[in-house]
């Protein structure tokens, strides 16, 4: 794309948002960028109607416009061959409606996790999303990534928390779904079609959800393990029997060794987080029996917790070229799976890694060279493709991130759900293809 | 409707599969609102395939077509456009497979609610989502209109418990959304069909969470003098940090009314109660219970009750899931609305309803799940009477508008349908409402499935602000 073009579409924005929200200087465009695509602009609208009429200038210049957040989750993904517009959320970050006695919040989608999190707190309420990175990853790159950490288990996805969303479609008009009140079922529920849709479909401007009481005290059992079978009859254990823990998390050895304060070595682990008074922890002691092996609470608890959530970035961190997953899977294929991963990786070389809220069927695995070892780029698509060919029905996969190399030749996303019926809605909401052209499904 | 359509209906699903004579049509013209729509002819198909054939025929026959299960809804969502194809699953209802393990259940449309969580009684699990009519609804209908129940409060409603659907597109093609994992990748589709009111196609075939009987339920009735107390309480019991399984309210009218019928042991002269559910874990259950009963005394109710025994508590609900049997005695119809305010509104909200009450001259009882703000007032009213039918009608208007005014919404269960279609350019936006009129046309390009539900018409979007009447009665000459 010519300079001159730029500058055209560049004096459009600046009419829609105050110049300096518009940035165009080659220096700081370099730190914005995408899969190390440097954009074009950057653009941080200032409200829903700023953010259609940017849209609609994008749609006429058929631009590529990339949604974007804390840049937490900017790894996933094909490299786009172009950005020209990178849309930024940072300045929605209005409260739309809050009062604590109804347990609803409703804010900006620029909103930081953690800053909607120690908001609520103070009224003794909980938000129970729990992204790595919290203090930079945003409400509204939460909801486009649909990510769940380990509180899933207990409090369930956003899709169940979730009860309000306003947005910008591609297309540019603006859209709501949902509103204030926890239950609601008047129109089409927007709110699932935007979480999980990686900023293919809209540009989430800000969302509503339900909050919970805050848990007066926590305590997490650790149990250990000699293999992942026997990870997994616990679990069963667990699921079947009364108690009703806020997280059930798988952790592999592997994993430990990745992850701060885990141990360098040591069995699988599975640590339970249960809420309740002295009484109904000493049920839980009671319950699990002689699995447990210690407990955690206070500092030590909250800094397991963070690390657990923080897993898929310790991973970026640590093993740049690794392959990172995640898996949706009924509840029977876990064990399985687990095993499938060993048999993939095995031949390859490769180490893997697993944690997860395995009692809701939802795992992370990351797939990496060991030190001193260099593995061939094909290795990881080998893998990928090994584990695709295995997965069992009603399973579904996302590759949160993968070695440069192997990038653009692989397939992001398998699911269950018919894909032509998806492409029908993508091409309601982004008729033009511009958001997010070609990273993810389409 | 065309003889030879019927004749196609009876080849894809047998001779004893259609019904087209007015006297049998007449049982298919109306649910469990007030509209009246009569169909052209009603079949009855037995697969998924039967199904798929039957959206061909209508497409090619460009005759509208509506899916019924049991016709209980509220909002008209299940019934005929004039002279369209109803096609009921009275006889698709097999409980496919029970998978244990995976804590789920596949189901077809026209299981009854109740029967699936009492066929897995026995395994220790239950199916969450519990409409007052789940001895009779079905969970095709359920996953229409995204039902609720008491019990949503803390356990959701209908798309909180589907992973999985079978859907015949109006095309006839059938694909599938989701499966048994509790998500999956990519657009959530499943989540986006369910509430979707029948209009993006129809299910054959639902994927729905079984979940593990709590170990200890504990059911109280908080006893106040006034309605305000009552109210006021709800708050107080979520502030304590409490989340009940269900917190239902009964207003002093409807629990006399209920008492005279079913005799549940509700205190005739109290001014409302509250009958408040906990499970879960015994100990916490314990503890909580313990916790709800001083809130409930601290705001001043008069006494609060324990049910002692399962039977004790079976007759607590029993009273509150047959009001509407026990209106039916004392009028002749009753109007019920399903709004939604934050909890922090429902005493305001109900002072409202009351002054409603007295402006339209109507009795308005209040019977509804109170922890999560969703009112079921009960507009009393003779429909042999054409003025009061009108008030009855304006009555509800103000009230849901009201409940629009503080953040609420129209509908927190029953669905939109034909009776509130009317409000959603209240509550949306025209822009909103595009968007999802253009999502249904996309799956739905001839707008055969449902056609006028859930979305008002381009002709209602303009008039909305100066329609006193319902333009769908008025249609009907009523």
């Amino acid at each position: 794309m010519s300079t001159a073009t730029t500058t055209r579409f560049g004096a459009e924005l600046r009419a829609i948002c105050d110049a300096g929200y518009v940035i165009e200087d080659p220096a700081l465009l370099r730190q914005h960028q995408v899969l190390g695509v440097v954009p074009l602009t950057v653009v941080t609208p200032g409200s829903a109607d700023e953010t259609a009429a940017v849209m609609r200038v994008a749609n006429e210049h058929g631009l590529n416009v990339v949604p974007a957040g804390g840049f937490t989750a900017q790894n996933m993904g094909r490299k786009p061959v172009q950005v020209d517009v990178l849309l930024s959320t940072s300045r929605l970050r209005d409260v739309e409606h809050y009062d604590a006695a109804d347990l609803t919040i409703g804010v900006g989608a620029g909103w930081t996790v953690a800053n909607l999190a120690a908001k609520v707190a103070a009224d003794n309420l909980y938000f129970p999303g729990d992204p790595a990175l919290p203090e930079r990853a945003t409400v509204g790159g939460l909801l486009a990534t649909g990510f769940c950490g380990p509180h899933r288990h207990g409090y369930g996805g956003l899709r169940d928390y979730c009860i309000g969303v306003r947005f910008v479609t591609g297309g540019g008009r603006k859209a709501k779904g949902g509103g204030r009140v926890v239950k609601n079922v008047a129109g089409y529920d927007m709110m699932k079609l935007l979480i999980g849709s990686y900023g293919t479909l809209g540009f989430i401007t800000s969302a509503s959800f339900k909050l919970f009481p805050a848990p007066r005290q926590t305590r997490t059992f650790i149990a250990e393990f000699s293999g992942a079978a026997e990870a997994v009859q616990f679990r069963n254990h667990v699921l079947r029997s009364p108690l009703d823990p806020i997280c059930l998390e798988l952790v592999s050895p592997d994993a430990r060794q990745l992850l701060h304060g885990f141990g360098s070595d040591g069995p699988w682990l599975v640590l339970l987080r249960a809420a309740g008074s002295d009484t109904v922890l000493a049920r839980y002691r009671a319950e699990l029996g002689p699995a447990v092996a210690r407990e955690l609470d206070g500092i030590e608890e909250q800094e397991a917790w963070r690390a657990l959530s923080n897993f898929s970035h310790t991973v970026e961190k640590r093993c740049p070229q690794s392959l990172l997953l995640s898996l949706q899977l009924p509840l029977r294929e876990v064990g399985p799976i687990l095993q499938q991963l060993a048999t993939v990786a095995g031949p390859l070389r490769l180490k893997h890694a697993v944690v997860g809220r395995f009692g809701v069927g939802h795992l992370l695995a990351a797939l990496w060279q060991p030190t001193g070892s260099t593995v061939p780029a094909k290795a990881f698509t080998d893998a990928l493709s090994g584990l695709r060919h295995r997965l069992p029905i009603d399973a579904s996969l996302a590759v949160l991130d993968c070695p440069s190399e192997g990038r653009a030749d692989i397939a992001w996303v398998a699911t269950p759900t018919h894909v032509e019926s998806m492409r029908v809605v993508k091409k309601v909401l982004d008729p033009n293809d511009i958001l997010n052209h070609g990273r993810f499904l389409f | 409707m065309n003889p030879a359509v019927v004749e196609q209906l009876r080849k894809i699903a047998g001779r004893d599969a259609v019904l087209d004579r007015p006297e049998d049509l007449m049982l298919y013209e109306y649910d469990a609102g007030i509209r009246k729509s009569a169909p052209g002819a009603v079949v009855f198909p037995r697969t998924t395939e039967q199904v798929s054939q039957i959206m061909r025929l209508a497409s090619a026959a460009q005759v509208p077509v509506v899916a019924r299960g049991a016709g209980t809804g509220l909002s008209g969502g299940s019934i005929s456009k004039e002279g369209g194809i109803v096609v009921a699953f009275s006889r698709m209802k097999r409980i496919l497979e029970i998978d244990v393990e995976n804590q789920r259940a596949v189901v077809q449309p026209g299981v009854v609610n109740l029967q699936l969580s009492e066929h897995v009684s026995h395994l220790g699990l239950y199916f969450a989502p519990d409409p007052s009519s789940q001895k009779a609804c079905t969970i095709g209908g359920n996953v229409a209109e995204n039902s609720g129940g008491p019990h949503t409060l803390m356990y959701g409603v209908t798309v909180n418990h589907v992973t999985g659907l079978e859907v015949v597109m109006p095309s006839g093609e059938v694909v599938n959304f989701g499966g048994k994992a509790a998500e999956s990748y990519g657009y959530d589709l499943t989540g986006f069909f369910v509430g979707s009111e029948g209009t993006i196609g129809i299910t054959t075939a639902i994927t729905v969470k079984l979940l593990r009987k709590p170990e200890k339920v504990a059911t109280l009735l908080g006893i106040f003098e006034t309605v305000d107390e009552a109210a006021q309480t709800v708050s107080a019991i979520t502030a304590a940090g409490i989340t009940p399984a269900a917190l239902e309210m009964l207003d002093g009218w409807t629990l006399r009314t209920i008492e005279a019928y079913c005799h549940a042991g509700y205190p005739l002269d109290a001014g409302a109660v509250l009958l408040i559910e906990l499970d879960g874990l015994r100990e916490s259950v314990e503890e909580q219970a313990e916790a709800v009963q001083a809130v409930c005394l601290q705001q001043k109710a008069r006494e609060v009750r324990r049910a002692k025994t399962e039977e004790e508590r079976a007759l607590l609900w029993k009273g509150r899931k047959t009001a509407f049997g026990a209106l039916g005695r004392v009028s002749p119809s009753y109007y019920t609305q399903d709004g939604v305010v934050p909890r922090s509104k429902i005493p305001a909200t109900l002072a409202h309803i009351g002054e409603v009450s007295k402006k339209y001259d109507l009795i308005i009882g209040n019977i509804f799940h109170a922890g999560d703000g969703n009112l079921h007032p009960l507009i009393l009213f003779d429909i042999r009477f054409p003025d009061q039918l009108e008030r009855a009608l304006a009555a509800s208007k103000d009230i849901l508008e009201y409940c629009i005014a503080v953040g609420g919404s129209i509908t927190g269960e029953h669905g939109v349908g034909m009776e509130k279609r009317d409000l959603m350019p209240v509550l949306f936006t025209e822009e909103d409402l595009d968007v999802m009129a253009s999502l249904r046309s996309a799956f739905n390009s001839e707008n055969l499935l449902n056609p006028d539900k859930l979305l008002p018409t381009p002709r209602m979007c303009r008039e909305i602000s100066g329609a006193a009447r319902n333009p769908v009665l008025v249609q009907e000459g009523m």
